[in-house]
């Protein structure tokens, strides 16, 4: 069989990089679904929000683009008092909602992985908000934030903590930690688990090792699991912040951006700009702000965090 | 003898769920073949919604027309449905639209005038129609995007054996000014009745809809328009939401919420009524799907209330200046790219029909819950009369109602509304006075009406009048 295939070879001499550019393009050919998919569904609609922001497009106005406008849609939402209140506080939620999940994460983590009585039961109990939709738990808690005999308000109540007249979702005090607080309700058990499963691939004899040298609980975790576990953490901060910075289920459901504004947050308003005001030229504007403000801060993050990666 | 345990390989969980589907696909392609015509319908999932589900099978009966209705919440159903439409791929044969839409919907030739087909067709019977309410709900620039099936009115509800004890007089005809209705919500505020402490009154305060759509109803009857001139001709949208009247408006609305359990600053529509339903409200203003919504429990839970034989209804308060009355509510119209535009209509002109609305109204699963009717007609059938007392009350407030003051849904109307609501809602936080609101309001109106063209208008503008009215439905009904 190699005998004729090498015989027949200099009767074609095109054959043999025909074939080579066939073996040079079969791996493109392969990923060509995925790339195709890429641009239909990411890429397009971004070019297109792109292309939008600068046209004045009302759809309560008309079907259709009435106009170039430039920038005008981009100064519009800078100069807009509502979208600075909504930047304010998407970073706020944001920046405290990553750091508090991770933290009571990580501590959730490290106690799983002590073998205490119930800890089975206790790691699929944790799964469970995670797989609940966002507006579910809303609904949930905007049951439980009821003052008029909602769980939560009991409780403080029980315990002496003050609560605000208006309700915790009726005070701008207490309205965004309230929306923080049924976030991290939902996302702390991810982190929890995600991180454990990190602190399982930590190999036990290092761990061992560092005890019969001495170590305390706290040199152990600062200077062995935190470094053994710092890619997947670097990960699920990342997850968060992205997650967080695109809060919207909770705002629509509990407090529609209110009291005032001390709720909106940037996806509330796209939301309100492009599904309730279709407002297309000023929401394609706004998402391409926050694209780049997302990709800006994520962008700083990966070069500091992952530079050291191989 | 041991029997052989059967196998289950991935094949033939395959080829099962393949004569499953193939199983399931059969009867359709057999409703094809036979030319069955079917409809889908869209609404909202007001109360309406489940009566009319409750009594399709009628239609059904009826005309030989399958219909598939589905429900959604309210921002989701506008969303959907100017998806639809801007993507130009159909989604529905019959849509329910509300009142604020339907000129969007018209300009944008989304939905299919119905003028020529409601003169061809005696069977509508236009003339039953209460006038404001065509006129409200369903006329744009003179022309008919809709019938009507569900519009509300506003109205008063109190606590009877409340006020009773409490030794305060509520008028029967509506004769009070707004000044005397925060009168007797401050005394009402705060007195022990049943063992419990009583509050004044319930406000519905989240932004932007809800607290426009109660503020609204105040401030017309008080006398504020939203514009220079409009709807009569010639149109000017300069803002004149400024007014003396409409920051007296704003001030009294602030009143009216420091009598309101303080969380209610968040709530909607719905909260709002349900509050009163639990039992510790005085007295509230609000829309009149509520007459009926207040006597359960919950949202269609079948169950009363505590107040459900004890509620007293009368017509909203006026003051110096001639009443306004806000009207709102729910129509149904044809898709510009429905594909059964005939059935489609059969469906409309059926469920706007009398017959269908008294079904609707007679419905019971969830205990007499739709007595939103836009037929004259209905108001004094003595079946309706028996469950629904109140409507000789709820007609008065129809008749005055015009939609197109209290909230003209003029284009960029949710824009207006949602800064409206958000400057209103921090009236009540305290964050804005109400000359403030008023104030700034104006100013991010005009910014936004110049920046959509509106200010100049430099359209034709229409003459919409409740005469033009009258007379296009009489042209209609000739």
């Amino acid at each position: 069989m190699s005998n004729n295939v090498i015989g027949r070879a200099p009767a074609f001499s095109l054959a043999p990089s025909r074939a080579r550019r066939r073996r040079r393009l079969f791996p493109y050919l392969l990923i060509a679904p995925s790339v195709v998919l890429l641009v239909a569904v990411t890429i397009f609609p971004l070019f297109f929000a792109l292309k939008s922001s600068f046209y004045f497009w009302n759809l309560q106005m008309g079907p259709k683009p009435l106009g170039f406008i430039g920038f005008g849609n981009y100064r519009m939402a800078l100069t807009s008092a509502v979208f600075m209140a909504s930047v304010v506080n998407t970073l706020v939620l944001t920046v405290s909602g990553t750091v508090l999940e991770v933290f009571f994460g990580l501590m959730i983590a490290l106690l799983l992985c002590h073998a205490l009585p119930g800890m089975s039961v206790a790691r699929a109990l944790l799964i469970m908000p995670t797989t609940i939709a966002p507006i579910v738990v809303g609904f949930l808690f905007r049951y439980m934030y009821d003052p008029t005999g909602g769980l939560i308000p009991w409780l403080l109540a029980k315990a002496g903590v003050p609560i605000p007249r208006t309700g915790l979702l009726g005070s701008g005090l207490t309205a965004l930690p309230s929306i923080l607080f049924a976030d991290m309700w939902q996302w702390t058990p991810f982190c929890a688990i995600v991180l454990y499963a990190a602190l399982l691939s930590v190999p036990p004899h290092v761990i061992e090792a560092a005890r019969l040298d001495g170590a305390s609980a706290w040199t152990i975790l600062r200077r062995i699991r935190l470094p053994l576990i710092r890619k997947t953490l670097s990960f699920v901060v990342m997850l968060r912040f992205m997650q967080l910075f695109n809060t919207f289920d909770l705002v629509l459901v509990l407090t529609r951006g209110g009291p005032g504004s001390s709720t909106r947050t940037l996806g509330y308003t796209l939301y309100q700009q492009g599904l309730v005001d279709f407002n297309i030229g000023l929401a394609s504007a706004m998402t391409w702000i926050i694209v780049i403000m997302v990709n800006a801060l994520i962008g700083l993050y990966v070069v500091f965090v992952f530079r050291d990666w191989e | 003898m041991e029997r052989a345990r059967p196998r289950i390989s991935r094949r033939s969980v395959l080829k099962s769920a393949g004569a499953v589907a193939g199983a399931s696909v059969l009867p359709t392609r057999r409703l094809f073949a036979a030319g069955k015509k079917s409809i889908r319908v869209l609404t909202v999932a007001d109360p309406f919604y489940y009566a009319l589900a409750g009594v399709t099978d009628q239609f059904r009966q009826e005309t030989g027309i399958d219909v598939a209705i589905e429900s959604l919440a309210y921002d989701q159903l506008n969303a959907r449905l100017v998806s639809s439409f801007v993507g130009g791929q159909p989604d529905a044969d019959v849509i329910s639209v509300d009142n604020i839409w339907l000129g969007q919907y018209l300009e944008s030739k989304w939905i299919k005038p119905l003028n020529d087909l409601v003169k061809a067709d005696k069977d509508v019977d236009i003339a039953d129609f209460i006038p404001g309410v065509l006129y409200s709900i369903s006329l744009w620039r003179g022309q008919l995007g809709s019938l009507p099936i569900a519009p509300y009115g506003m109205g008063v509800m109190y606590r009877k054996d409340y006020i009773d004890a409490a030794g305060v007089k509520i008028p029967d005809d509506g004769s009070w000014t707004w000044t005397e209705y925060l009168d007797t919500i401050k005394k009402l505020n705060g007195q022990k009745f049943g063992g419990a402490s009583m509050i004044g009154t319930v406000v519905s305060g989240q932004q932007p809809a809800p607290i426009v759509h109660m503020f609204t109803q105040l401030a017309a009857s008080m006398g504020a328009r939203w514009f220079k001139h409009f709807p009569e001709a010639p149109w000017d949208f300069t803002p004149t939401i400024d007014s003396k009247e409409n920051v007296d408006a704003i001030r009294l609305f602030a009143e009216l919420y420091k009598a309101s359990p303080p969380e209610a600053i968040n709530y909607n529509w719905f909260d709002a009524g349900m509050r009163f339903a639990k039992g510790d409200i005085g007295a509230f203003y609000w829309w009149s799907a509520y007459f009926y919504l207040c006597r359960k429990d919950g949202y269609m839970s079948g169950k009363d209330s505590v107040v459900a034989d004890k509620m007293g209804i009368v017509p909203i308060p006026h003051s110096d200046h001639p009443q306004v009355g806000s009207t709102g509510g729910w129509s149904l119209g044809i898709p510009s790219n429905s594909a059964a535009t005939d059935e489609a209509w059969i469906f409309v002109k059926w469920a706007t029909s009398a017959k269908a609305q008294k079904a609707m109204a007679l419905y019971t699963k969830y205990g007499y819950q739709f007595s939103d009717f836009a037929r004259r007609s209905l108001y004094k059938d003595p079946d309706l009369l028996k469950i629904y007392p109140y409507l000789p009350g709820q007609l008065v407030g129809l008749e005055a109602g015009n939609g197109k003051i209290s909230r003209p849904g003029v284009p960029t109307y949710t824009t207006l509304e949602s800064i409206y609501g958000l400057n209103l809602n921090k009236v009540l936080t305290g964050e804005m006075s109400p000359e403030d609101c008023a104030k700034q309001t104006a100013q991010l109106w005009t910014s936004v009406l110049k920046g959509n063209f509106m200010i100049p208008y430099q359209l034709k503008s229409y003459d919409d009048t409740l005469e033009a009215a009258k007379a296009l439905i009489a042209s209609l009904s000739a």
